[in-house]
This record gives structure tokens, sequence and C-alpha cells, in this order.
């Protein structure tokens, strides 16, 4: 026998245990009050639970500050421009308010976010400074600019007035050419000056150029310039193959090149333009030299054979291109400085159109070159576009986070939206006083709102649909919970049964 | 006895859900109409400066060579009609050219002829492998990208760029796999889009697509200026079309096969329209129903060059060297821009109130619920009666 103890015997009951250990008939788990608790503690962990699983489950999404961005969205911008005219001539200036309030009513588009104030005065620099444009009628040689003054010949109409005042204001027409050509704003460009040989093979081949004295001579002067709204890195390159992409067509003593082929000059399958080592928007400027065999290559105006007496094209928001032809290379190989300069005058213009500098009105001289009129147009014009693009893109951060419910929103994003929203209202504040800090502010603005926007925490969940949470959900837990349910609901009833069983033997006795 | 009732609510529920639906499709036909009439006073030429290209092939092993031939047949095109390297996003598993059982190692060929070999010499893989995931997929379009992802991974484009959105692979009904291990849904692409509507990251896009039942793919599309375009209808398979005995497996797909013959007759000067490329899918062919859908696309399909979203540029313009008369060291610096000074970032108090005011709202929340909130309340409710009829049978005892 391996064992003797006395439990072992169920019909001789031992005094040190419960009676409901040896009853077989109503084993310990068998009672009510303890299978009531097993039931309730296993509900009591489900409910605990449920929270904890409904936080680790949840995408995190702060609230944004939709109602500021939507009412940012109803003011629109005003950047005050003070136009001082010298003279005392009362009926005079209210002539020129009355042209120029015809000339906003008839394209409030062109004027849009600029508010004009017109005054007289007898000097306007003493009166208000140097940051008011004013207006004088001194000049014997045409009219002119130096600094913020512009100058007409005495006795020049109104009219004409109001019209070189509001080509210098807003040179941007609401055509869409214009805005075609100018690059997108961004902080930092890249500008990659590409010499190119087409076939370095057929000989004449030109190995230098003199870029360093021409970037100084012609393109430093208006880095320097922009240098409140962009920062500049230059890089350049000779390449000895870069084969076009079409044959050109051979004219009598020339090569000429259709329209249609010169949307496809750039040959970007075999040149390499620029090197892809940062983000930065590039600006492209190619010094083409045809292949020995191909000189003369020209451009050519239509189909007939007409040729263009330009040599220069420019691409919109890619960068500008020259065709040089040359007559002489040195032995060395390097081009003439007086051809490098042509060039370079050329690469200037195409440079300044692409970032947006409006040209001077026809009969306008600005001894100083690029003017104040001209650079505070386009700081305006880029402070409006930042000021919209960063409403635009705050507005549709708002409406998509509203749209994707599982997109999730962070901390960061909401902070960058904060910040941008911040900016925009530094930005409307500094408006009357400093255009340059308006625009700084603009430029904070939309890099802070592109931020939020492009942020890598706010790839929205994919899609998964209710049906498939249902049919991945219901195997997994309705085995689970059917039986508790269905457990609760008879503990229930008997628990019913039983107060009335017990109502009732009190009623009756 | 508490059947019937029960029967009649489910009864109710179930018309009611559908006449909500069909309201909500007969409101997306008027408005799209609207849509249609308003923007058909504009333009019709293109107004793209620049040309970007994502094309992705979802498939890897070597039995689905012929997704990979596609992918590489449609870089090729867009390559040679204009569209520069740094302007494509390849996604390729890439494990055909060099893959052991390839009888011609480094080459990829998309017809028995072997001719010419889309692997090239010069071939840019932006993604590569692993690196095919539907997340990078969505990253890339939608640009949200960690700050160290190289220049040539993302995909730089802006209001003014023409998209060409390719996709190949194994598909179903909405969704499409990536590489046996997951799959994005047409809802996921149609999001993405609209992502980078509100941002402004495409003027148009071409979105084309060749898997079975290809055409489920765009139906999800509300983003407007997108012309779609895919290989097969719902419930139709997209067949490939021809095998190649020496690599042993088909080596293209028919859809893809048959835009490739069109685009070998265009070159960058090309006239041609997207109607035109449409015009020419031929059912019989292809052995599938091919899809053009166009009613987000603002402009007339005939106007729509090819070149508009396979080429370069558009535009070019032609600049006097007259006007170029910027004499050297002419523009000197002058001091008369404003000194940038930073002031701390104060928000104004008026500001903030406005802020606390907002949240303030008076609609009722029934008025709030939209179409897709109903469907998630109509779910729960039904899934409560359900519950509610299970617990009820099981207590009855």
């Amino acid at each position: 026998m391996p064992s003797t103890s006395s439990s072992s015997s169920p019909s001789t009951p031992s005094p040190d245990l419960p009676a409901t250990l040896h009853d077989p008939k109503s084993p310990f788990y068998q009672q009510v009050s303890l299978r009531r608790a097993i039931i309730a503690s296993y509900w009591t962990i489900i409910l605990l639970a449920v929270p904890l699983w409904w936080y680790t489950t949840s995408i995190e999404r702060l609230a944004l500050p939709s109602g500021r961005v939507q009412q940012l969205a109803q003011h629109s911008l005003e950047l005050p421009v003070s136009i001082c005219v010298e003279g005392p001539r009362i009926p005079f200036i209210d002539k020129i308010q009355v042209q120029l309030s015809k000339q906003i009513s008839q394209d409030p588009q062109r004027w849009k976010g600029i508010a004009p104030r017109l005054f007289g005065s007898t000097d306007c620099e003493k009166s208000s400074g140097n940051k008011v444009y004013s207006v004088k009628f001194t000049s014997t040689t045409g009219t002119s600019i130096h600094h913020r003054q512009l100058h007409f010949p005495p006795n020049t109409a109104p009219s004409t007035i109001v019209e070189v005042l509001s080509s210098l204001l807003v040179p941007y027409s609401s055509s869409r050419d214009s805005k075609h050509r100018i690059v997108q704003y961004a902080p930092h460009y890249r500008l990659a000056f590409s010499l190119l040989n087409e076939d370095a093979a057929a000989g004449d081949v030109v190995k230098d150029w003199n870029i360093q004295a021409e970037l100084r001579n012609y393109i430093n002067p208006i880095t320097r310039r922009l240098g409140a709204l962009h920062n500049f890195t230059v890089e350049s390159q000779v390449q000895f193959h870069a084969p076009l992409a079409f044959p050109p067509r051979p004219l009598d003593h020339s090569w000429g090149i259709t329209p249609a082929d010169l949307t496809v000059f750039v040959n970007s399958a075999e040149w390499t333009l620029s090197s892809s080592s940062s983000n930065d928007p590039v600006l492209h400027f190619i010094l083409f030299i045809p292949s020995a065999e191909r000189r003369p290559l020209v451009i050519l105006t239509d189909t007939e054979g007409t040729v263009s007496p330009s040599s220069a094209f420019l691409v919109p928001q890619w960068g500008g291109i020259v065709i040089h032809n040359p007559t002489s290379i040195s032995s060395s190989g390097t081009l003439p400085d007086h051809d490098v300069s042509t060039v370079f005058a050329a690469f200037a213009t195409q440079f300044q159109s692409l970032l947006g500098v409006a040209a001077l009105p026809r009969g306008v001289h600005a001894p100083e070159g690029l003017s104040a009129w001209q650079l505070d147009a386009l700081t305006r014009r880029r402070t409006l576009e930042n000021a919209q693009g960063s409403q635009d893109t705050l507005a549709s951060i708002v409406k998509l986070v509203d749209q994707i419910e599982n997109m999730p929103v962070g901390a960061d994003v909401r902070d960058d939206v904060e910040d941008a929203l911040a900016a925009l209202q530094d930005m409307r504040d500094a408006a009357p006083v400093s255009l340059a800090q308006a625009f700084a502010r603009s430029a904070t603005a939309l890099g802070l709102a592109s931020r939020a926007f492009f942020n890598p925490g706010m790839l929205a969940l994919l899609y998964f649909p209710a049906e498939h949470t249902y049919a991945v959900y219901t195997p997994l837990f309705a085995s689970a919970l059917i039986p508790l349910v269905v457990a609760a609901l008879r503990e229930f009833m008997a628990w019913k049964r039983e107060r009335r069983e017990a109502a009732l033997m009190k009623a009756a006795p | 006895m508490l059947l019937a009732p029960i029967f009649q609510l489910l009864l109710w529920l179930s018309s009611w859900a559908w006449v909500s639906t069909a309201s909500a499709v007969y409101e997306d036909a008027a408005r799209g109409f609207f849509e249609r009439h308003a923007s058909s006073a504009g333009g019709s030429g293109s107004t793209h400066t620049n040309n970007w290209a994502v094309l992705v092939c979802s498939s890897r092993y070597w039995f689905n060579y012929r997704h990979m031939a596609n992918a590489l047949g449609m870089y090729r095109t867009v390559k040679r009609l204009g569209i520069p390297d740094s302007n494509i996003i390849l996604m390729l598993a890439d494990d055909a050219s060099c893959n052991s059982r390839n009888k011609f190692p480094g080459s990829v060929y998309a017809n028995p002829a072997r001719q010419p070999d889309l692997y090239g010499d010069n071939i840019e893989v932006d993604y590569r492998g692993y690196e095919v995931t539907v997340e990078n997929f969505i990253r890339v379009l939608t640009g949200r990208m960690d700050p160290s992802v190289p220049r040539s991974k993302r995909l730089l484009s802006d209001e003014r760029s023409n998209v060409f959105v390719y996709m190949t692979g194994h598909g179903g009904n909405e969704f499409l796999k990536f590489q046996d291990n997951e799959e994005i849904s047409a809802f996921d692409i149609a999001d993405a889009f609209e992502q980078m509507y509100q941002k402004r990251r495409y003027n148009e896009l071409l979105f084309m697509i060749d898997t079975c039942q290809a055409n489920t793919m765009y139906s999800k599309l509300y983003s407007p200026h997108i012309l779609a375009a895919g290989s097969s209808n719902l419930g139709e398979s997209s067949y490939s079309h021809v095998n190649d005995n020496d690599i042993g497996v088909a080596v293209i797909d028919a859809f893809t096969h048959y835009v490739l013959e069109f685009m070998e007759k265009i070159n960058k000067t090309s006239q041609v329209s997207m109607q035109e490329l449409f015009n020419s899918f031929d059912a019989t062919k292809l052995h599938s129903t091919p899809g053009v859908r166009s009613d987000l696309f603002k402009r007339p399909l005939d106007k729509a060059r090819i070149t508009d979203f396979f080429g370069g540029v558009a535009q070019v313009e032609i600049i006097s060297l007259d006007s170029a008369t910027i004499s050297p060291e002419a523009t000197s610096p002058t001091n008369d821009t404003e000194p940038l000074q930073l002031r701390p970032n104060v928000m104004p108090l008026a500001a903030k109130a406005q802020n606390m005011s907002d949240t303030v709202t008076t609609q009722t929340w029934l008025a709030q619920l939209n179409g897709k909130e109903w469907k998630t309340v109509r779910a729960w409710v039904s899934l409560a009666i359900i519950g509610a009829l299970a617990s009820w049978v099981a207590s009855r005892k």
C-alpha cells in the first residue's frame, strides 16, 4: 500500500478539513459565492483592461488650432506703400491720386495685398525718411531712379507718372507666362554653371573659361542684392562630350535649331548637370559650345528657317542656356574674356528673370543697376506668396487631419503649426513697419508650415476598414466573450430567482 | 414574439442604409457635372514646367520577370521622351537581371527578339529589393520623408509638375500586393493623391496601373486633375503578352506591351494626344477590358498631349541679348535695405482669446455626422443587435 493516510478515505471525514472538500456532491468550488467571485473577477479584469487597450491602440491625434487657421484665411495681408510726391501743388497730387485709384480698380488682382498711400510734401526726405518712395520733378535727362527716389522731368503728365509708378510698384501682371517663368520661393538655391562642349573629339575645344572673374562681375552683385531673400551656392563644371538628342537642321552656311527642337534641347539623359548633394532647388546655366563640325549653330524662330538674332534662351523655372559659336580659341583652349563676358551678361539677365526681378519700365534708367524699387517689388511679391503659401499649407493640414481619420498628429506637428501661426501674426505686425521683417517672418512661416506638413510621423495608417476589424477580432474575442456573457447572465438570473424565493419564504414562513 | 420587432428594425435599417448610399451617388454625379463645366472655360494647354515619374514594380521573384520588364520598359520610355533620371523614382525589386536563373545576366528583355536590353547601361533604381514597400511608396508620394533621405529618392514636385505614376504587380479588387508581404488599397492611393493635391505637389497626374482587376484601383480617387488608366475590369485578370523560351517565363504584360508599342511611335516633340493612346487600347488583344477614368481630369483628352506626362519641358523663351546690357560692377551694394531684426515670438493675447472661443459649436451631433461616420454608427448598431440576439438566445434556458 503506497498510502495509508486517512484523507484518502472519503467515508471517514477528518475533523480538520472542511466538509465540502470531502463531499463529492458539493465540492468547495461549487460554492455560489466563489463561483460568482470568479466570474466577477474575469469581468473586472476585462473592464479594467479596456481603457489600457483603448489607450495603446488609439492614434495620437492632438488638437490643431483649426479656428485660428480658418480665421487667418479670412484676413488677407496688406503691405502699405507710401509715395511722397514732392511739390506744393495740391490739385496735381489729387490728379495723380485719381488716376492711381482708377488703375487699381481696373486690375485689382494685380494690386492685391498692396495698399498705396499718396501724399504731397515740399521735402520728402526730411518729412518721412528714406523708406518712403518719393517722386521728384528735377530730372534733366529723362526719367531716372536713385535709391527710392524717382526723378521725372518737370511738367510730366499725371498719367505717365501713374503708369511708371504702377509698373515699378507692381511689375507682375497676372498673366500666365511670368508666373510660369519665376522659380518657386526657396530660402536656398544652388546655381550650376556648366560649360558643355558638344563634341571635343571634333577639335576646337574650349577647355577653360575665366568663370571666377565673370561671376564676380555679373553674378555676385545680384546675389549680394538678393541676399536678404535667398542664399546661393555656386558650382561649375566643364564637360567635353554633351551630345544633342536631335540632329540640328542643316542650313546654307550654318545649322539651325527649330522651335520644337529647342524645347527638348536639354538632353537630360546624357548630360550630368548638377550633383544631387542637397535638396535645394538648382538653377542651371549652360554655355553650349557646338561641335566644330556644326558651327555656327543658330536658333530658328519658325520652321521656315528665319534665324533668331539671339542665341540665348530660358527654360522656365529651370535655368538659362546660351549657345556660343567661338570664332577664336587660344591654343590653351581658354575662351576669350570678351566672349565670357557676353555670355555672363546673358546669364545675369536669365538669372534675374528666373528669380522674378522685374525689368524696369521703358524709358526709366537706373544708374545703380538693380534698383531698390525692383528689389522691394520682388520682396513684396515673395512676402505675399509666402504668406498665401503658408496659409494654404496650414489650411490643408487641418483639412487632411479632419478628412483622414487615422492620420497621427504628434506634438512636433502641433508645435510647428503653432509656430507658423505665430510667425504669420508677427508678419502682420511687422508689415506696416518694415517690409524686410515682414518678408523674413513670412519665410519662417512657410518653412514651419511645410515642415509640419511633411512631418514623417504624419503618415496615415493603411486603410483598414471596419469589416476587416470584425473579421480579425470576432474569431479571437467572440469565443472567449460569449461564455463569459452567458455565465454572467445565468448567475444574474439565479441570483434574482434566489431573491424571489427568499422573499416568498419571508412572506409565508 | 420578440423576433418580429427586431426583424422589422433590421429591415428598416437596411432600407435606410440603401437610400443614404444611393443619394450620395447622385450627389457625386451632380457635383462632378458642375465641376467639369465650371473649369471648361480655362485654356486647354498644359501649364506645367517640369515632369516627374514614379514607376513601381511591386513584385519580386524570378517568375514575376514580366513585372520588372513592365516597369523597366516604362522607365526607358519616359527617359527617352525627356524626363531626366533625377525626376524619375524607380521602385523595383531588381532581382531579375542578376538572378542565377537568368540566362542573359545583367539584361532584362521584354520580347523574344531580345531587343532592346531594358536594363541597359544607364539605369538608376531608387528603391531596390526590400525597400519597395507600401510605406516607402506613400512616403514618396506625400513627401513625408526623414530629413536624411537623399534627393534621388524624393519626389520634389511642385504645383507646376506633371506627375506620372505607373504601378504593376499582382492585385485584386481594390488592392495591389507588394512583394507577397503587404498590400496597398485603392483608398490609400486615393488619400495619398489627395495629400499631394493639398500640398500642390502636382499640376496634373496620370495614374496608370497594370494588374489584375486594375480598374478598381482608381475607382476610389477623388482629387482633381487626375487621369487614370487601368488594364482590366473588376473580376478580370490581366494577362501576360509573350513568353521567351530561353528565359523560360513570360517577359511582359499585354497592357504595358501595347502602351509601350504605341509609345515607340512617339518622340519628344510629338503632338499625339492621350485620347489617341486610349483609343489604341484593344480589348480583344489584351484579353481584358482596359479602363480610363477622366472625370477628375479638367482638360479634354484630345488636347492633353502624351508628352505632357511622358516628356520633358513644354516651352522655352528666347531671350534677346540686347536686353542683357548690364555693365559689370554696375550693381554695387547699397545700404538701403532694412536690417533684419528678430523680435521675440510673442503671440498677442487677442489671438489666444479667439482660439478659445472657436471651440463653441452650435450644431447638434447628428448634423455633424458625415457619411463615413454614419457607416461606423450603423456597423456598431448592427453589431449590438446581433450581440443582443445572441445573448438573448443563450439566456433562454
